[in-house]
């Protein structure tokens, strides 16, 4: 058993020796890939994500009752412009407790035809309501993406200060870059707007994804014994193990909160297909970087 | 066994300990009877006998106050008779004994059990970030703006509320004015409201509203309320009056200006032919006409009118009275000197707020259980998933013993930001248990050195990229960010060290 098993590392490591530069190949095209994608989506939509009414201004209304969602699209959507409705759900029953309006009109007119439609007034008892102005939100979304620059940049510094040479740093620094834009680009395929909150929850995946690049590039540059592929397995070991905890954390709590917030499910659904994404580039991108790396750095103190 | 407890498992109990206090209270407040006092009109006689915010109430009339229903029960039907009647209100520290024959105008709520504020959000509530129109607001015109404000909310009779400057990343400064609970309907009138108030004979201005103008404004029932009331087309129009008392300066103004303006007779006695007529916002709220009498005299008291008009009588009367009180204010307060727009606006209802917080704290713990059960699994030790769940929660409390210490308001970013720091105290967690358990040949000691290496490693990355966020958006996700800083360090700095000191008396070091 235990034989066995060596010898499947073995293999394993003998195939990562040959081959790593070639795996690099996977993340690389996969990152060019959704370069060209998020390119061409800014183009043909005049902003490189899908924006929610957080972050292009309008109005969001939720109603606490019964409300017949396909009755009331149809009755609304002519009225007001860029509507959205969600259903809000019992998390255990699974019945409807309210349901969400989105629109970029303005507050007021999106209460007038909603109170229309209902026969009834909207209160603070009835109802809830979130409004933000298009010039506030803009600016909102310019300042957040100024925030994730300046957190990306902060990060990168604090990165390169602790392992203090380029291309480990450099490693760590591009496999969050290749998180965030792979994450960005399932968005917009799946077409999930974000909002000022999903803005936030890509600060939260530079976090979780410099974690296991740190951990990985701590193993294998800071200690001396082992071998680099033992140094790289049991590094693997580790963060595989932080992944899975993170990962299963993050779906329960999606389970739980998600037919309540949509917010939150926002926020979760991001660090979810993060820490997938996550897998690859430290697994790969990273460690194939840190292998060449120190491989040619072996090689050059040998001459 | 014998478990000998190190120092720093020590200060992370002692510290759980004391952020436990700081959520409950001492004494604990689910331990205390009553209602807390939200809010007390400073007109109402109540307020003279020394009823104010934050007061508990325990009985009225002898009859114990467990909640709000028992308090508006025992209010009920009380005033109707329009005669003073008693009431005994008791306090936890006073007893206060009040005749009135109207209604005392306080609001209560039930005491929270726990320290903990939540932000608007979760608990419902309204908010408004209001800015100048197309203008950008400095430093001092915002703080300006605040103040007004809140005098005027305070004349408003509106005391659940804050109102404070906010400025964002781009240098930016707003108002943000934030209620809890259930908020008045007509907020953003009475916030949006410039307030310019001017009486003006023809081209002529009279006075305007402030101090500068106004000597003071009377507002108890001798020399201000509805005047009459009349059936008209499709309901009914109240007309409202009060008395305005003008500085020597405006007084002198309205004599040299009507000075000179013929007078007329009309069915109702001798007036001036032109009208004193009022504006607000350079809306023409009311004309009024002048007694002959009035005619270049220096005269400092001066009646205001206007009226307001609904479907029903009560109706009429209510529109007047709340119209009254805003011209009454205004005239207190003085107005801005800029348009107002209210930018950002959110009235959250209470509705779901209960049924969200529970399902936050259910989704937390099965996180943590899920968690917990992948490290059971990968490590198959009881013991150290359960000393991983333990630390987790202590960092929890900690990070909500904080919260409460400083009054934070717990918002949906702030929970946000604390989900967060559970997912990354696993995984410095994680880290810790592996090393512990590798390489063997190094002492324990030094393998947790090395551990904590990386979690420093981790530390600072987080850190620093939670740091734009404090300004970003005119603060309003800086919860996130607040809640995760916090969770991170006292993880970094003192679970994380108590939790390494577990492993090493499980591990047998």
């Amino acid at each position: 058993m235990t034989e066995n098993r060596t010898n499947i590392k073995n293999k394993v490591s003998k195939f990562h020796d040959k081959y790593y530069k070639h795996l690099l190949l996977i993340p690389l095209l996969l990152l060019v890939f959704c370069g060209i994608y998020l390119v061409s989506f800014n183009s043909s939509h005049g902003d490189f994500i899908y924006k929610d009414i957080t972050l292009t201004g309008g109005t969001s209304i939720t109603i606490f009752e019964q409300v017949d969602l396909i009755d009331l699209t149809n009755s609304i959507s002519e009225q007001l412009d860029g509507v959205i409705i969600r259903e809000v759900s019992d998390l255990v029953t699974g019945k409807q407790k309210a349901i969400t309006i989105e629109t970029t009109s303005d507050l007021d007119s999106a209460k007038e035809v909603l109170e229309s439609y209902l026969g009834h007034k909207l209160d603070e008892k009835n109802s809830s309501f979130e409004f933000t102005g298009s010039a506030l939100s803009q600016d909102f979304f310019r300042q957040l993406l100024i925030a994730i620059l300046l957190a990306f940049i902060f990060m990168a510094l604090v990165v390169f200060l602790i392992f203090r040479s380029v291309v480990p740093s450099f490693a760590i620094v591009l496999s969050a870059f290749a998180d965030i834009i792979m994450t960005l680009t399932v968005f917009n395929i799946l077409g999930i707007q974000l909002s000022t909150a999903g803005i936030v929850a890509f600060l939260m995946l530079i976090g979780y994804s410099v974690d296991t690049d740190i951990l990985l590039t701590n193993r294998v540059l800071k200690r001396h014994e082992g071998s680099l592929n033992s140094k790289i397995y049991s590094a693997f070991k580790t963060g595989i193990t932080m992944n899975l905890t993170s990962f299963v954390a993050i779906l329960l709590a999606l389970l739980i909160v998600g037919p309540l917030s949509h917010t939150l499910s926002i926020i979760f659904i991001v660090l979810a297909i993060g820490l997938l994404f996550d897998l690859l580039n430290t697994w790969i991108t990273n460690v194939s970087i840190l292998k060449w790396y120190v491989i040619r750095k072996e090689n050059k103190n040998e001459n | 066994m014998k478990i000998k407890l190190t120092w720093r498992i020590w200060l992370l109990i002692i510290l759980v300990f004391f952020s436990l206090l700081s959520v409950i209270g001492f004494p604990p407040a689910f331990t205390q009877k009553g209602v807390v006092v939200t809010g007390v009109d400073s007109s109402s006689p109540a307020f003279d006998q020394g009823l104010r915010e934050g007061q508990i109430i325990v009985s009225i009339d002898g009859n114990k106050i467990k909640n709000p229903s028992d308090f508006f029960e025992a209010f009920q039907n009380k005033f109707d008779s329009n005669e003073s009647v008693r009431t005994d209100i008791l306090t936890k520290n006073s007893e206060l004994i009040i005749l009135s024959n109207e209604s005392l105008q306080i609001t209560v709520s039930e005491i929270s059990n726990s320290n903990l504020k939540f932000g608007l959000d979760l608990i419902g509530g309204a908010r408004a970030l209001v800015q100048a129109e197309g203008k950008k607001l400095t430093d001092v015109e915002a703080g300006e703006l605040v103040d007004t404000t809140q005098t005027r909310l305070n004349e408003f009779g509106i005391s659940d509320i804050t109102v404070r400057q906010v400025s964002d990343l781009s240098g930016n400064n707003f108002m943000l004015i934030e209620a809890a609970g259930a908020s008045p309907s007509d907020l953003k009138d009475l916030i949006s409201q410039q307030g310019k108030f001017e009486a003006k004979i023809g081209n002529d201005t009279v006075f305007v509203g402030g101090e500068k103008d106004i000597s003071s404004v009377c507002r108890d029932s001798t020399c201000s309320g509805i005047e009459k009331c009349s059936e008209v087309e499709g309901g009914w129009a109240c007309n409202f009056q009060f008395s305005i008392f003008l500085t020597p300066e405006a007084a002198q103004r309205h004599a040299d200006i009507t000075k000179n303006i013929p007078s007329e007779t009309t069915p109702q006695g001798r007036y001036l032919t032109l009208l004193l007529d009022l504006y607000l916002d350079d809306n023409l709220v009311d004309s009024l006409r002048i007694g002959e009498g009035l005619k270049g005299r220096v005269e400092t008291q001066i009646a205001i009118s206007g009226g307001a008009s609904g479907v029903t009588r009560n109706e009429a009367i209510t529109a007047a009275e709340e119209d009254m009180h805003k011209l009454q204010t205004i005239l207190v307060t003085g107005s801005l000197p800029f348009k107002l727009e209210v930018v950002k606006l959110d009235s959250i209802s209470p509705t779901l707020g209960s049924d969200f917080i529970r399902a936050i704290i259910v989704a937390g713990l099965l996180a943590l259980i899920g968690a917990s059960i992948v490290v059971f699994v990968r490590y198959r030790s009881i013991k150290s998933s359960l000393a991983l769940v333990l630390t987790s929660f202590s960092e929890i409390i900690i990070i909500l013993g904080i919260a409460s210490l400083i009054g934070w308001n717990l918002d949906l970013p702030s929970i946000a930001g604390i989900l967060a720091t559970i997912g990354t105290g696993f995984d410095d967690q994680i880290v810790i248990l592996d090393e512990s358990i590798r390489e063997k040949f190094l002492s324990l000691r030094q393998r947790l050195k090395r551990a904590f290496a990386i979690i420093m490693g981790a530390y600072f990355t987080a850190l620093v990229s939670m740091l734009p966020l404090l300004w970003a958006g005119a603060g309003l996700l800086k919860g996130f960010a607040f809640t995760t800083i916090i969770g991170i360090t006292a993880g970094v700095f003192i679970t994380r060290p108590a939790f390494s000191d577990f492993v090493r008396m499980i591990e047998g070091d």
